[in-house]
């Protein structure tokens, strides 16, 4: 192999896209030739010059957010009338028959009905979730101690989020960020745990389809993260984490517990 | 929902990065990311499930902007599609790049500098560098550019080259 040949492949190799024999006989080449040795250093230059220096630019939440907002979503719970409307003039036919059925049928829909609320609220958590971790600065404001975190809040929202614990030795409080949760902002706090990132995701609950769980949490998992849900003074939370049930459950009640 | 309606929006990011350092400015990267989406969403039915969704993406996304820029084509503020000269083109012969100080320049650059040269080079250098800096395989890669492997290899090469020549202005 000449120098010429080893040139315009330094860079394939070093990415180890080589074949196993070209890339033998590059390495063979480079521990003889100074000149090409030296070449292949500043090609390891370039390209951590291009991986360290030159600027990245995610998206703007505003563009991620005028984007998500033409997207398609899933196909949203039909309507009673939509669904029902094919089956009228049958349903019709058979009333006597359906008047015995009714009650079965309504608790199977009503059923339904909450399922498919629960599935998109817990999914839209995932969604926020990931849409934080997959952010180039996840955290708008690292976290000197809950004291700092709040106020930063203030004028980003149009509510005051009503969180009190400040993280522990085993849930350290890592930051917060502006998200959006559904139609409104969210707060989202990141704590960690070990090497987990957990989110908690603060927003007004008033006009949310709530699961029927009542005042006590939902308990989930949505795509491998495990996702605990629950209202309290006119606010939804949402903590969500690959960290396994039991640690989101205990920090969960920590939550609970502020006054 | 289809593969791409699914699974397309978690690019965004990758997506605008390209689409700033092809237009150089916010605005323009926001429409083309937009426009690029939307081509998407009219051509889902051509993307095959299985293959790369991310590298037909940036293919629209690429294409979009070759488009876009053929009929902006006074806008100075672009590279043209051929502006890797033939004097960037034979980089790797020049003496400074034997210069045993080009390793220190090259350490001595800074964000600025390295945008700064990225953006002289024409917009194929400068896609065919960061796809490649993104991961994509140089097949992925081909097909975003419509080109043969070996051909995607020649231009990598070049770019680079290219960009080194770039930084010894801006790194002196």
């Amino acid at each position: 192999m000449d120098c010429d040949a080893v040139r315009t492949t330094l860079h394939d190799y070093q990415e180890g896209r080589l074949p196993a024999a070209a890339h033998q006989a590059v390495r063979a080449h480079l521990e003889s030739c100074p000149a090409c040795a030296h070449a292949g250093a500043v090609e390891r230059e370039l390209t951590s010059v291009l991986e360290h220096q030159l600027p990245q630019y995610p998206a703007s939440l505003a563009l991620k957010r005028r984007i998500a907002a033409r997207w398609p979503v899933a196909t949203p719970p039909r309507s009673r009338w939509a669904r029902w409307r094919p089956w009228l003039v049958p349903a019709l036919a058979v009333l006597a028959v359906g008047l015995v059925a009714a009650p079965v049928l309504y608790v199977e829909r009503t059923a339904g009905r909450a399922t498919s609320v629960r599935t998109a609220m817990v999914a839209e958590a995932v969604n926020d979730h990931l849409r934080v971790l997959s952010s180039a600065r996840p955290l708008e404001i690292e976290s000197g101690g809950l004291h700092q975190v709040k106020p930063w809040f203030e004028g980003r929202l149009d509510f005051a989020p009503v969180v009190s614990f400040e993280g522990d030795a085993d849930f350290p409080l890592k930051g917060g960020a502006v998200g959006y949760f559904l139609d409104r902002k969210a707060a989202v706090l990141v704590y960690a745990y070990r090497l987990h990132p957990i989110s908690l995701l603060v927003f007004r609950a008033d006009g949310l389809r709530w699961p029927a769980t009542g005042e006590s949490a939902l308990t989930t998992q949505d795509r491998g993260f495990n996702v605990v849900m629950w209202r309290q003074s006119g606010l939804g939370y949402a903590l969500v984490s690959d960290a396994d049930g039991r640690t989101l459950a205990a920090l969960a009640q920590r939550l609970h517990a502020q006054p | 929902m289809s593969a791409v309606a699914e699974q397309a929006l978690a690019y965004v990011d990758a997506l605008h990065n390209l689409a700033r350092h092809l237009t150089g400015n916010d605005a323009d990267a926001d429409d083309l990311v937009q426009e690029t989406y939307a081509r998407a969403l009219r051509a889902e039915h051509q993307f095959t499930p299985g293959t790369n969704l991310k590298a037909w993406l940036y293919r629209i996304l690429r294409n979009t902007f070759v488009s876009l820029y053929r009929r902006q084509r006074h806008d100075p503020t672009v590279g043209g599609l051929d502006t890797v000269d033939s004097a960037s083109q034979g980089a790797a012969d020049e003496p400074w790049l034997r210069d045993d100080l080009e390793l220190d320049r090259l350490r001595k650059v800074v964000a600025a500098e390295i945008e700064a040269a990225l953006m002289t080079l024409s917009e194929e250098a400068r896609t065919v560098i960061l796809l490649d800096l993104d991961g994509l395989s140089e097949a992925e890669v081909s097909d975003v550019l419509g080109c043969p492997v070996g051909t995607v290899k020649s231009r990598l090469s070049r770019a680079r080259a290219a960009l080194r020549l770039r930084l010894r202005d801006y790194a002196r």
